[in-house]
Formats: structure tokens, sequence, C-alpha cells
């Protein structure tokens, strides 16, 4: 504790000495004549704030006010003078004896110039030599988009991203380049305006650009929580102009079950009851999905501004999304409120930001759940859904309960409530050198209650007589980041230096109660006290906190000849807590090159390409343990290590774990080549890039020896894994008439996985596979098989050939040879098919007629295969207790199936497909069309709209490949909540 | 100029300063002890024994534990398949038919739970030899009992896995050497034999831990069995352990069956050695899901659902006299009728059509008689208050009539069985006299495979089995306790007869023992795997 409290003071002690900073440079010069003059937008005649204006050759330097002048001494009468401002055109300006300049800047065009945010500071496109994706908000997915992931679905080349649920309160999947963790996460790191948060910190709506840093060298300066790539997300600002504007945006979507699962109807069951099938008639007719869905109806409203001045500027915006799901009583509500404000102060020396992003996120949901979704499709469509005295039909069947009572029973409430508040001072003393401190606190909580009434089976079947639980959580997170950037141009030599010193904690706590038995259910959470079980000592409480801590210390250079040869080169030291005491430091080093060849003479004459430039890197990046104490020795007071002694219970005193202190690191090695090139005047631009990567010392709970150990794994560093692939863009402006703009964006991308090893020094054995995935009752076995020397996803099962005229399968045993099902065993098993894509494509197309604008995205994923729970589930009429699908008496190769459930590779179908995934519709009004309104747009658009696949399933996207599924992807579960289509009609106006 | 440089020094090598403090990394631990934190007296004792007592709580009644390993291979149990599930992969039929391989989790789950038993009683004694746990007056009989309990749990691993590494430090983490047999079963006599003079012998504040008597009981189990695990028959010296026990007067029998059994068992007087388990503070006895179909929730008005399961053979049911009390005890039968509505839920029938699985054949959600001699309490939850028997004083007093019988004392040993048998046969006290030469009669169970319809076909029957009868006696008393795999091979049975739809393993002698699990042997390589795998 005391450390801690050091280390805060000093802390203080530090901001108060960069305060210093403050004080005023005076500027020493010697000059003789006075020029004024002010600087415009091109494009709208709007002044423009804060422009540097240099002389060329001196150091005479000034910059425009708020309204756009500026007075600058130079030294002679025929001086250069050199208008400079982010995002604009660099204009030289030769004076011939004025003294009164007006400029009109124009606008940079996209392309080579174009800023790109790197980690820590932003590049050229044209110097970058790493593998860096941006997407800018205009080439963003319009329409009803779940989160900043879904923005740039697509767009970026080996960046999967899926959206397997329907469920309005889930987010998007997202993977980069490949597994690269076993136990460490995969998961990218998302940085908002350089903050550490997720995808869904700010609204879609708040975003300018996404930038993806996807190689080991562009991401090593992010160290140790950066081998999932970096998504950085640059927030909407009030670029200094002073102008004030309103934006209005509004939406209303409503969304349909993208397929339904075709399920026997009551008239299936009486039919099949007349053939002599042993199902009950119970007289009615029921849908029971029918009756599980509703149609729901969404709409999301953001309000953004833009206000200030030159030196002081403000970007507010408030979002409010209702979105409802399609299982009745889901849905989420959201409000999300930023303001950031901005100040400039001598002479723009001193620039301070802060930015307040509040967040709350609300549900309140009944129980549709995926296991009430079971209920619905496995419910005997004859069965009525109450009884004559209004109660709930409920029957005594296992695993069988009324999906009606379930979902209407139950209310789970929850609030999520974040604030991030970060402030930053940039100061430069001189010109070339920028000193940054950046702060941020972010903290949230999350409120759930959760509760089910004396109708609910828990109370109809199970007797609890009301169940009630509450549970909470919270983080803290703060971080403190000082850097030093120096850049420098001197004749053709350019350089950049930075240096800089992070540091990061975060504190985890979270508080559960449940009871239950409680005189009236009409308490719901708000009296758990009133529950009998706890003073049986039935019911349950839990708490935790836990802590970590992240300080690190980074080196860039970057160099250019000419914009010519470029090189760039970086190092992070980080360390962290959550290693062992012996390794907890380690360093990251990166580096990469690169040749812009058409700088060269000999290209001069090809006039064909506009750019070329060739780029390589290399660079390491580690994984942090997902949880903090892995390699600590502790110990556990529990009840289910205690015993009866004495005559009376007591806990048992247990270590928590095996113990390792040698915990370290796990480390990424990624070598990227690349070419960047634009063609025909930049009309044609694109990249390739080839990576491979290794992971090294995988962090992963390794099976050791009982005895001598306690329990039979060990989280330590053991193995090695490879991701190896080829990522392509192409951008072409195929049409740019008056008449007719249209952009063409194609994205390609494979990745190849090998998991190399999984062995351990200290250990003399190589573990040679581990089993993922699991069936789910009642065919209980795993699904995957992770075997080392192959990839990860392959599906391990019994290969089914046939069905013999008994209704068993046939199956292949691990001679080749066809044997009936009943003699296989275990080892018959077989690799078939894996779960994960080998190509992935987009191809994204945006068309400009007069005020109509058309945006078709187009996306698709080949080589992989999926597991169909629901045939697997419900494509065998086996217990006649449990409704299947209409195809379940279908005949399986000729034949009847007359078997238990079982896995089999019958089940695993191709996943490939291709998705027309968004259209979206729009038209601009023509200018003025209504006074004091600039700009007004009304658009429809539609969300997953067909998917053309030869999957049967429902859709061979609703996957998931994280969490329980990070080994055992390419599973379509029987639970998932079904994926939906969505159609939007939305409104853009601005003032 | 000169001067800003200097400040900007100045203030560089202050803000370096406040990085350096800033790179403090040590955990901050909230939620679990550290050692520092914990100075362990003696009133902490109970909480550090308690872990090495638990883990034989999980390995008895865990998901595929002990008492399956002990039940389902052998012919009172099974666990077919059913309408709501049970293949697991064919698990419980190649547990049937004894055709388990080296990954089966059974025995894994045996091996992995001993082992915790014996790794935390290895650490607790590494303490407190190195002072870091002081213990003061209470030192040498607390050694004595975390010595008992590894004994135990050695003698799991001896009679289940026989070949395994005799481990007795902590600090040493280098691959174990493997032991055999022999050794193991040395070892374990000489840890109980060292230990039992400073074991307790108070039996009243003992309950549920190892105390003189229940070393006792343990060593009359492993004398009773030692032919088998060494060749060397030990009758003699299991006489003694048994009447060293008997005549401590600490334990009787119980005045019903059930008492040994229900979920007040803690007042049993006739249990040695108990696991015992709690609905509150020791969960982990499912036996009552396990068994029962789902039907059976409102019988009991139970607030879990169980999930069953498993059932009786209704060959080995067939064996039962018909007076027999212990019949009606040890298994739910017939219908059974919610105590609210009256209405009869699920009628269970004694019939199994078999296995199932693979032949297509799933046993009805009511057939096979479900056990029940573990009574339960209504409105259970999903753990049962009942604690596990595993050492008793029926046990001590069979042990040793069977000791008497193979010496050929089978007048003194009817005596004995007779007096079991007297509960059993209240009503009809006739009945509960047996003579020794009843006992030296064969068997009455139907030994051979049944058919789908029930018939029994391919018999081998069961009267030519030595001291057949005695192994009855041994069925009807200890039904579902976990003792018949060791019963059924100390007569020959496991490994020459048929039940149900198991037939002798081709090898069926190296079927007496079970598999190194697969992945402890690709974690040690200097472990060897049974003959026979």
């Amino acid at each position: 504790m005391k450390a801690k409290n050091e280390c805060y003071k000093h802390r203080s002690n530090g901001l108060w000495f960069l305060l210093l900073f403050l004080l005023p440079c005076q500027l020493y010069a010697q000059n003789a004549i006075t020029i004024k003059g002010t600087v415009y937008d091109s494009a709208d005649g709007t002044t423009l704030v804060g422009v540097s204006v240099n002389e060329k050759g001196t150091t005479n330097a000034s910059s425009t006010d708020n309204k756009g002048s500026f007075i600058l001494k130079v030294s002679n009468a025929n001086a250069q003078l050199v208008f400079s401002y982010l995002g604009y055109k660099l204009q030289e300006v030769s004076l011939n004896g004025q003294n009164t300049v007006n400029v009109k800047l124009e606008p940079e065009s996209r392309g080579l110039n174009e800023v790109v945010v790197v980690g820590y500071g932003t590049q050229k496109r044209g110097e970058v030599t790493s593998s860096i994706a941006t997407v800018k908000s205009e080439d963003f997915t319009k329409g009803a988009v779940r989160d900043a992931a879904q923005l740039v679905q697509g767009k970026v080349a080996g960046l999967r991203i899926t959206t397997p649920s329907g469920d309005p309160t889930a987010s998007t999947q997202i993977n980069l380049r490949g597994l690269n963790s076993i136990n460490g996460s995969s998961e990218p790191l998302v940085l908002v305006d350089g903050i550490p948060g997720s995808l869904n910190t700010v609204s879609p709506e708040d975003i300018e650009s996404i930038d993806v840093l996807k190689d080991g060298s562009a991401a090593a300066i992010y160290g140790t929580r950066a081998t999932g790539g970096v998504i950085l997300i640059t927030t909407r600002k009030n670029r200094g102009k002073s102008k004030a504007t309103i934006e209005y945006t509004n939406y209303v979507n409503v969304q349909k079950i993208a397929r339904r699962p075709e399920l026997m109807t009551a008239d299936d069951y009486r039919r099949l009851i007349a053939e002599g099938k042993n199902y009950t008639d119970f007289g009615s007719n029921t849908d029971w999905l029918d009756e599980i869905l509703q149609n729901p109806v969404s709409q999301n409203h953001n309000i953004s501004f833009f206000g200030g001045t030159g030196t002081t500027n403000l970007t507010g915006s408030v979002n409010y999304r209702n979105w409802e799901g399609i299982f009745l009583r889901t849905g989420q509500e959201r409000l999300t409120i930023r303001a950031d404000l901005n100040h400039a102060m001598f002479d723009d020396k001193l620039k301070t930001n802060i930015q307040v992003i509040n967040r709350t996120t609300s549900s309140t949901q009944g129980g549709a759940d995926g296991y009430a979704y079971r209920q619905a499709m496995i419910r005997n469509p004859t069965d009525r859904i109450l009884t004559e005295d209004g109660k709930w039909q409920e029957r005594a069947v296992y695993f069988y309960d009324n999906p009606l009572s379930r979902i209407n029973e139950a209310t789970n409430d929850n609030t999520f409530r974040e604030m991030r508040v970060s402030g930053s001072l940039d100061y430069r003393p001189i010109k070339d050198l920028s000193l940054k401190i950046l702060a941020s606190n972010v903290q949230n909580n999350n409120l759930n209650g959760n509760s089910t009434t004396f109708d609910h089976v828990n109370t109809t079947k199970s007797q609890l007589n009301g169940t009630a639980s509450r549970s909470t959580y919270s983080n803290k997170e703060n971080l403190i980041e000082l850097t030093a950037n120096y850049a420098k141009s001197i004749n053709n030599h350019n350089f950049t230096l930075l240096g800089g010193y992070s540091w990061q904690d975060a504190t985890f706590e979270n508080f559960s109660a449940y009871n239950f038995d409680f005189p009236t259910d009409a308490y719901t959470w708000n009296q758990l006290e009133a529950g009998s079980a706890l003073k049986r000592g039935l019911a349950e409480m839990t708490s935790f906190k836990s802590k970590w801590q992240l300080a690190g210390f980074f080196g860039r250079l970057t160099y250019n000849w000419d914009e010519k040869y470029l090189f760039m080169a970086s190092v992070r030291r980080e360390g962290s807590s959550k290693f062992g005491v012996n390794n907890q430091w380690g360093t990251f080093p990166a580096a990469s090159i690169g040749w812009r060849v058409n700088k060269e003479n000999f290209m001069r004459d090809i006039a064909v390409v506009s750019d070329l430039k060739l780029r390589a890197g290399y660079g390491v990046t580690g994984t942090i343990a997902n949880e903090p104490y892995m390699s600590q020795s502790s110990y556990d007071f529990t009840y289910n290590e205690g015993a009866f002694i004495n005559g009376k219970w007591v806990q048992g005193f247990v270590p928590t774990r095996n113990f390792n202190p040698d915990l370290r690191w796990e480390k990424k090695k990624e070598y990227n080549v690349g070419v960047d090139f634009g063609l025909f005047e930049s009309r044609v631009t694109g990249s390739l890039d080839y990576y491979t990567r290794n992971v090294e010392d995988l962090l992963y709970n390794f099976p050791v020896p009982v005895p001598p150990y306690l329990t039979g794994n060990m989280f330590l560093n053991a193995g090695t894994m490879k991701n190896s692939g080829f990522e392509a863009l192409l951008n072409i402006k195929a049409v740019d008439s008056k008449m007719l703009k249209w952009n063409t964006n194609i994205t390609y991308s494979t990745n190849k996985n090998k998991l190399v090893d999984l062995s351990n020094k200290q250990f003399d054995v190589t573990t040679e596979f581990f089993d993922a995935g699991y069936t789910g009752e009642p065919i209980q076995s795993s699904t995957h098989r992770v075997k080392v020397g192959g990839p990860i996803g392959q599906f391990f099962v019994l290969k089914s050939v046939g069905v013999d005229d008994n209704g068993k399968w046939l199956v292949e045993n691990k001679d080749g040879q066809v044997i009936p099902i009943a003699e296989s065993t275990a080892e018959d098993r077989q690799y078939y098919g894996n779960g994960i894509p080998k190509y992935l494509m987009g191809w994204n197309n945006s068309f400009q007629i007069k005020n109509f604008d058309l945006q078709v995205n187009i996306r698709g994923a080949f080589g992989h295969d999926v597991l169909n729970m629901q045939r697997m589930y419900y494509e065998n009429p086996v217990n006649k207790a449990y409704n299947v699908l209409k195809t379940a008496y279908d005949p399986v190769y000729g034949k009847q199936l007359n078997t238990d459930l079982v896995y089999v590779s019958h089940y695993i179908e191709k996943g490939d497909y291709i998705k027309i995934d968004n259209i979206t519709l729009g038209y601009t009004l023509p200018k003025d069309f209504i006074k004091k309104i600039s700009n007004l747009r009304i658009y429809v658009s539609g969300l997953n709209l067909f998917t053309i696949t030869k999957y049967k399933g429902l859709d061979p996207e609703g996957v998931s490949y994280s969490g329980d599924f990070t080994f055992a992807p390419g599973i379509e579960h029987r639970d998932t909540y079904p994926t939906t289509r969505t159609f939007t009609a939305g409104l853009n106006v601005s003032f | 100029m000169k001067k800003k440089i200097f400040q900007y020094i100045i203030i560089a090598t202050l803000v370096s300063g406040v990085i350096i403090s800033c790179t403090k990394l040590d955990e901050e631990v909230y939620s679990e002890v550290l050692p520092s934190k914990f100075n362990p007296s003696e009133k902490d004792l109970p909480s550090i024994l308690a872990p090495t007592y638990a883990s034989l709580r999980t390995v008895m009644c865990g998901w595929q534990g002990y008492f399956d390993l002990q039940e389902e291979a052998a012919d009172c149990i099974i666990t077919p398949v059913r309408p709501n599930g049970w293949d697991d992969a064919g698990t419980y039929r190649r547990m049937h038919q004894h055709t388990w391989t080296t990954q089966e989790y059974q025995p894994f789950n045996t091996w992995q739970n001993a082992y915790s038993s014996i790794t935390k009683c290895n650490m607790i004694l590494s303490q407190i030899e190195e002072g870091t746990l002081k213990l003061e007056a209470i030192k040498e009989s607390a050694v004595a009992e975390l010595r008992a309990v590894r004994a135990l749990a050695y003698y799991l691993l001896l009679d289940n896995h026989g070949n395994v590494p005799i481990v007795t430090s902590f600090k040493d983490v280098s691959l174990p050497k493997q032991n055999t047999r022999a050794e193991v079963y040395a070892f374990v006599l000489k840890e109980l034999n060292e230990v039992l003079p400073v074991l307790s012998e108070d039996a009243a504040t003992t309950y549920g831990r190892m105390n003189k008597w229940g070393a006792k009981a343990l060593l009359a189990k492993i004398y009773l069995n030692s032919e088998i695990y060494v060749g060397t028959p030990e009758y003699e010296k299991c006489i003694k352990e048994a009447d060293d026990v008997i005549n401590s007067n600490k334990y009787q029998l119980d005045n019903n069956y059930s008492d040994v059994f229900t979920y007040t068992n803690q007042n049993s007087k006739e249990i040695i050695f108990a696991i015992p388990y709690d609905e509150i503070y020791g969960v982990g006895n499912q036996i009552h899901l396990k068994t029962l179909d789902p039907l059976s929730q409102s019988v009991y008005q139970m607030t879990a659902q169980p999930w069953g399961g498993n059932c009786a053979v209704p060959q080995f049911i067939d064996t039962y006299d018909a007076d027999d009390s212990r019949m009606k005890d040890s298994w739910i039968q017939g219908p059974q009728i919610n105590p609210t509505s009256g209405q009869v839920m699920i009628n269970y029938v004694k019939f199994v059509p078999g296995m199932g699985g693979t032949d297509g054949i799933v046993a009805a959600s009511n057939q096979g008689f479900r056990i029940g001699k573990y009574v339960i309490k209504p409105k259970a939850t999903g753990a049962m208050d009942n604690d596990f028997p595993f050492l008793r004083y029926g046990d001590v007093l069979m042990m040793k009539a069977e000791a008497l019988l193979r010496t050929g004392k089978s007048n003194e040993a009817a005596l004995i069985v007779t007096e079991i048998r007297k509960r059993a046969f209240k009503d009809n006290p006739g009945k509960a006299t047996v003579t020794g030469a009843d006992l030296l009669k064969g068997s009455n169970y139907q030994y051979g495979l049944q058919a789908p319809d029930g018939k029994v076909s391919v018999v081998n029957g069961g009267a030519d089995i030595v001291y057949g009868r005695f192994l009855d006696e041994l069925g009807w008393e200890f039904a579902a306790e976990a003792h018949r795999r060791q019963d059924l091979i100390r007569f020959g049975v496991f490994q020459t007869k048929r039940w149900f739809n198991h037939s002798p393993h081709p090898q069926a002698q190296t079927r007496t023992l079970f598999p190194i699990p697969q992945d402890e042997l690709a974690k040690n390589p200097n472990l060897k795997q049974n003959p026979g795998y």
C-alpha cells in the first residue's frame, strides 16, 4: 500500500512540474517587414484558424488567429511564404513585394498525403512503412450498425468481423490475422482517442475514422496489449473551424428473423400419430416459435454540434438508441453523451483538451435466453399455452419447460454506466518539439437484478417459491502517458523522434447475492432479505476484487530521405504485475523500412504508376495473461475444500493454484512485407501484404503430472503457434464523371494457422493435442481437437458414410473401413473440416448519381465448415417427447434414421457463403432547398439482406469464435439467438 | 537560450523521477490469502486438515467418481441409455463391459482425487516439519492423522490402479518413479501400523476423520484382499484387526438398516469412517439426482430436478429373498406418488432391456429400480445430507466372517452373518439364520447374458462360485456402497461371469486393475502402463 501512495504523490508532483511548461516562451528574432493576410478554405470560403505560416528558409513563423488572420515579420520583401494546415494541401506564395496576402487552401485529396493515425501520433500515408488500414467516416457502413466494428465490416483486409447473434445486447466479434493466443486474449486493443476502450465506447455516429494497426512493426509501440492488433478510433472533432454546426441524424428500423427454422406443426404430429408414431396429441395448435417472436421496431437519434473559435472550441453529442430484439421481452436502451473541449493558449504553443464520455445502457428483459428458445423449438405443437385456469401449461418431462412461462415469469434488469474523463496538455516549446501529457480515468459499474415469479418453473416445478438475485461489478482504470515528439527536417533528411512513458492500473470489484423462498413474488429483487433460504443457509453471496498494473517506456525513430527511403524503429519496455516477480518486464522491439520506388528517376517516365512503395517490417508484441494473480503463491479458504471436523463444518485452507513464479510474457514475432501502389493518377490504389507471425511462450494451462503436483494443470509458458497470410486491398474509382461516380473497393485475405508445439522445458513431455468444444446434452462429447502440428479449428468426429437398413449410422474406422457405429470406438474419430474460413472477401461499392447515393456491400467467407447443431439435435426423431425439424423424417443416405442422437460428420456442412450485407440508398436534397439547412439526406438501408450459401442452417455466420468457442469455432449452436435482417429508414440533417 | 535549456533539463530530470518511481508492479491481492498474511495456530488446524478429507468427498460421489467406478464395473448397478441421454459416448457401456479405455474418466478421477489428498497431506506434513505450521502439543496426533489419511488415499490407488508412484515429499517436484503394487501395499500397511498408537481412540469426536478404529478397519480390509494384492492371504491378521474394532465397544449395529444411510446418519452408531456430506456446507452427494427420473422430482418435492439415470441390474434384484427388508430399503421401486396431488408420477419396474446405445435400445424412463438406500429427504436440494459410510461396523463383522469362512470356520462365520441378517428379517426372524453349510454353497445369482426381452441366456450361473452364498450376502448388505467390484474380484466373479450385457473381457485377469490414466502417462514418462492395456 505504501508504494502505491508514494507513486501517486510523485505523479502529482510531476503534473506540477509540467505546469512549468506553461511559462510563455519568448521568440528571439530580428525581422524587418510585416506581412498581413487571411487564410480561407477554398471549398466553402470559411476562414481557417491555426494555419501555420512560415517564411521559407528561415525560422520566422506565425499562425492564423481565430478570424483566420495572421501577421508575420519577414526578412525580405520577396520572401516565399509557406502555408501549412492539417488536412489541406501545402501552399507556397511569393510575396513579390506585397504586404497583404490572402490565401485559399485546398483540402487535401485522399491518398498519399492522407493522415494516418499511428501509435502516439500521425503519419502521412505515403510515409507509412508498416501495415495500417484506415477507414474514414464517409466509407463507413450506413444504417443500423451495432458498434464501431460493423462500420468497417468487410473493409479492412484481414480483419474478420461478424455478428453471430441477433441479441440486441450482444456485440460484434472481431479477429485480426487469426488466432494468436491460447489463454491470453486475441482481441485487438481498442483505443478511443488514445485511451483504452471498446468498440461501443462511443456511438458509431461519433466516429471520424478507424485505423487498424495490423502488423507487428506498427503495433509494437503498444507492446503487450497489441498482439491482436490495435484499433484506433478517432472521434469527430471540431477541426479548428470557427463555424458552428448542428447535425441531427435518426433512423428507425424493423427486424425479421434472418431464417426461421421449420419445425413440425400440430398437423404434422397428427399425421405421424395416424401413421403409428408414438407422439402425444394434446389437442391444440400452437406455433411456439411464433409465440416467442415479436416484430421489433427500434430507433436511434443523434445530435452533434460543433462550435467555438480557433482557440477554444467544443464538440458535443447526444446519442439515444432503443433497440428491440426479435424475441419477446428483449431489447436495450442506450444513451451516450460526449463533450470534447479544446483550448489553445500562448500562440497555440499550449493546447489542452478535455473529453468526457458518459454512457448508460440499460435493459429490462424477460427470460428469453437460449434455453427458452430451445424450449420453443422442442415443445409439442399440439400443446396449449395456458391451462383452463389460466396457468402456464407445464409438463413433467426432462429439460422441458413452457418457453412462455420462462420468458414472462422472469425479469432480468441490467444497467451499465460508464464515465470516461480524459485530459491532455500538449506543449510545443519550440516548433519541432511537442511535449504531451495524457491522463484518463474510466469508471464503470453494472447493476443487475434477476427474479422469477411464483408462476415460473423455478416454483411450479422446483418449489423454490420465487427466486431473486442482485449483482454488481465495477471497474476503475487509470492511465497516464507522457510523450515527447520531435520532428525535424534538414535538407532532405526528415526524422521524428518519440519517447514516452505509460502507466495503467485497473481495479475490478464485484458482489452478488441470491435468495429464494419468498412469501410473495411482488418484491422481485428489491427485498432480498425476505426470502427464507437465507435463514436456512441456502442463499448465495459472493464478492471479489482484483487489481493489475502495467508500466511501459517506449521510443520510436522515423527517418526518411526525401520521402523516398523510409525507416522506422521502435522499442517498448513493459512490465506487468500479472507475471511472476522474476519475469515482469519484457522488451518489444520493431523496425520497418520502405522504398518509394516511384520517386526514383527511372520511374519518371512510367506515367501509369503514380505511386509505388515497397515496405517490410518486423515487430515483437506481447500477450498478457488474461487474469491477474496467475503467478501468485496464495491460498484460499473455501467450503469446497472444507470438511466436517470436530462436529462442525469448516472451510478448507488450500493453495489457490500450482505455484508458478516464473510466468512470463507470451511473445509474438511478426514479419510483414507489403506493397502500396497507385495507378492511373491514383484512380486505382491498393496494398498487398504478406505476413508470418510466430507466437512463442504461449500461455497455457499446461497439464502437469499428479503427483507431484496438486492439480493436473498449471498456468505456464508452453509452445509456439504460427499464423501466416496474405491480404489485398484494392480501391478503384471506376467511374468519375459529373453524372455518375462509382467507387469500388475489394478486400481479400487468407490466414493459415498452425499450432507448432505445446511443450515446456521444465516438463519433459509434449502435449500432443487438446480437445475443445462441447455438444451439450444429451450427446455430451467434445467437438474439436487441437493437434500439435495442425491448425486450430478442426472438428474431430466420427465420419459418417452411410446408414444401414436398421437406420444405424455407418462410419469409417481408423483404418478407413466402413463399420457400424456400434463397433466404433473413440479411436475411430478423425479430423473433419475446419471452422475457420480460409479466405475472406469484401466488395464494397458506392455510387453517386446526381443527388442519389447508393452503397452496396458484399462479403464472403470461404473454405470452412459449420457444425449445424440444430440439425444434429432436431433432425433425428428418436425422442418423441421433443419436437423436431420437418426434415427429421427425410431419409438419410436413403434410409430412415433409427438411432440415438450422435455427433457424426453428417452434421458438419460446408460453410461457404456470400452475403449481400448492406444496401443503402440515400437522397440528398439540393443545397438551400430549405433555408438554414445546409445538408439534408434521407436514406433507406437493409442489413444482412441476402445470403448465398449451401449451408442448411439459419446463418453460416451465426457462429462464435471467442470465449468457449475460441478453439471450437464453426458451431452454429442450437441455442444461439437467431440472426436478423434489418430494414432501416433514416435522416441526416445539418444546420 | 542557455537558461531555457537548463530549465528543460531540470524538468526532464524531474519527469523521469516520476516515471521511475511509478514502475512498482507488486500485485495487490484482495481475494486470496498470501502466506505472509496467515500465521496458523492450533485453532486453524481443522481448516488445514479439511482439504485432505474434501478430496474424498469428490472422489466418492463426484461426477463419474469412485462410486461409479466400483458399481458400474460390477453386477448390481448399470447406467443404460435413456430417452434423456446417458450414452455419454459409451462410457457406461464400457464400464459395464470392462472395455474401458486408458482415457476413461472414472479411473482418472479416482487417481486425481486420491493424489490430490496425498499431495495436500504431503504439503501440510512438510509445513509442520519446517515449522511454518506450528502445532506444539498436537503436532504428533496431527502428523499421525495426516499419515493415516494419506494411507487411505493410497489404499484407493492400491486397489484400483495398483502400480502407482509413492510420493511422500511436497518439495520434490521431479517426476515421480513408479512403484509396484506390492510396494504400495507394504507402504500402506507400514504407515497405518506406525501411526496406530498415536491415532485417537475416541469415536465420538472423530466422526468423519481417521481414528484408530478407522485405521484398523482399513487394515482389516487390506488384509482381506491381501491375496489379490500380493498373492499372500492374511485372513488371521484381518480377524485380529476386526476383533480389535469389535472389542473396543465403540461401535454397534444400528437398529434399523436405513439408520446407517439416512440424511441424519451422522448419528449412526455403526459408521466407523464416514465421508460426510451436507446440503449446505459439504455439497457433492448427488446419488439421488443421478438415479431418479425427472418425474420423481415432485414425489420428494425436490428443489432440483433429477436427471437419472442408473438403476439395479434385474438379475441382481432376482437374488433377494422376498422377505429381506433390505430389498425395499435399498431400491426405489413401484408407483411413485406425489404427496400433495396423490397422483402416480412414475412406476419403476425391475425390467431393463439393455445398456442400449449402439443397438438402438433405449431403456424407458421408468425401467430399473433406483438407488434408494440413501434416504431422500423431503424437499431435498441438489445436494444430499446423507454421509457416505466408507467403513462401518457391519462391514467389519462381515470381513471377519469372510476371513473365518475362508479359514475353514464356516459355523463361526454363520453366527456373524445371522446377526447381520436379523435386522433384515425382523418380520420373519426365522429366515435370518444361516448355517455354516449354507455359506459353503454357491451363489443364487443367475449369471448370464440378458436378452432385450429380459430372458437370461448363455447362462453360466452362480452355483460354481466358491462361497457364492457369502458373496450374495455381501451383495444384499452392501448394495450401492461402492464395495461390489472389490468383492467380485475376491470371489473370482469379476473375471469369469456374464451378467446383463457383460461378458468376461478376453484379458479378464488384467481388468482387475484399471489402467494408469493416459493423461498421466503422457505427463510423466517414468510411468508404465499396467499389463493388458
